[in-house]
């Protein structure tokens, strides 16, 4: 079981996922955008300005997806050592700030035509942004800091830390009086959104997903590749 | 039907600019991220091809790794 999971297998699985995300992105990159901006309907209060959703949630979502994943494995890192887990969190931070970056921004631009504000420091804008720092931080302790458990300590502290913040951003429009709108879109219980405007959103996160997928099989492959280079002699 | 498409009855420019930020993005990263793989893979290769015949034989049989990314460059070649 341990030995399907050496660097050797796991570089050849990768491989084999690259290949599969391009042979399909494409395709669903077009289904998803002919959904998003042509089939699904305007909505009947903010009129076409509801398609940035399709970039908007799906961003969102991943970002804070992305930091969940980090703080999991960080701990798990933390008690088990498991060093696989500091390189697959190494490869997911750009991700996740990447899509967080995108969330501030696409919501920033569907703020302005349905609040007539481009910011507000609301709850939920400013924990996003808190996250998008918390990001930051996380990446440059990985490249300032020159041994691996001083990195592996301080990104878990900054992991954890920032963890704190994940039920601020998901429950501060319940919380507090926001201009954010609440959570139309419930795991547990039923959602407020029409299947019209669902299931784009649906195609629309699997695009993201893949592309986050691609990227981070990418990263990972590099960090595998480093590390067989600096031990080239040892091998 | 195209100028209502392109306008999105006066939200094209959000609606536009903010699908457009988020491909750009994501294609600069895809480039950059594959750009980098390709600088460490061909790193790799000048690495493993400085080696003795010894040295590299030596490589080959423990590195499955090294096995796979010699024989993509030599597909590609």
């Amino acid at each position: 079981m341990f030995k399907f999971f050496s660097s050797s297998n796991i570089y050849f699985l990768i491989q084999k996922l690259i290949k599969f995300i391009n042979s399909v992105f494409f395709l669903i990159l077009v289904i998803g955008l002919t959904f998003a901006l042509i089939l699904s309907p305007p909505d009947y209060l903010q009129g076409d300005a509801v398609r940035i959703m399709y970039v908007h949630v799906p961003s969102a979502w991943i970002g804070l997806a992305c930091f969940s994943l980090i703080t999991l494995l960080s701990v798990l890192n933390f008690i088990f050592k498991i060093k696989n887990f500091y390189f697959i969190n190494k490869s997911i931070a750009p991700i996740g700030l990447l899509f967080t970056c995108l969330a501030i921004v696409t919501g920033s631009l569907w703020g302005q035509p349905t609040w007539g504000t481009w910011w507000a420091w609301d709850a939920r804008l400013t924990s996003m942004l808190v996250l998008m720092l918390f990001y930051i931080f996380l990446i440059l302790s990985f490249k300032l800091l020159n041994k691996k458990e001083s990195i592996i300590k301080v990104s878990s502290i900054i992991a954890v830390t920032g963890s704190i913040n994940l039920p601020i951003i998901k429950y501060s429009v319940e919380w507090w009086t926001t201009l954010h709108q609440p959570a139309s879109i419930k795991i547990t219980g039923s959602s407020s959104i029409h299947s019209e405007m669902l299931l784009p959103l649906m195609v629309m996160l699997l695009v993201f997903l893949l592309y986050a997928a691609l990227i981070f099989l990418m990263k990972y492959k590099t960090e595998i590749i480093r590390i067989k280079k600096k031990n080239i002699k040892r091998d | 039907m195209i100028s209502d498409f392109i306008t999105m009855n006066g939200y094209g420019l959000f609606v536009w600019l903010s699908f457009s930020i988020v491909f750009f993005s994501c294609a600069v990263v895809y480039f950059k991220t594959k750009k980098t793989l390709k600088k460490y893979e061909r790193e790799f290769l000048v690495e493993l091809q400085a080696l003795t015949l010894e040295e590299k034989n030596k490589v080959l049989e423990n590195s499955k790794v090294a096995q796979q990314v010699l024989s993509a460059s030599f597909k590609k070649n």
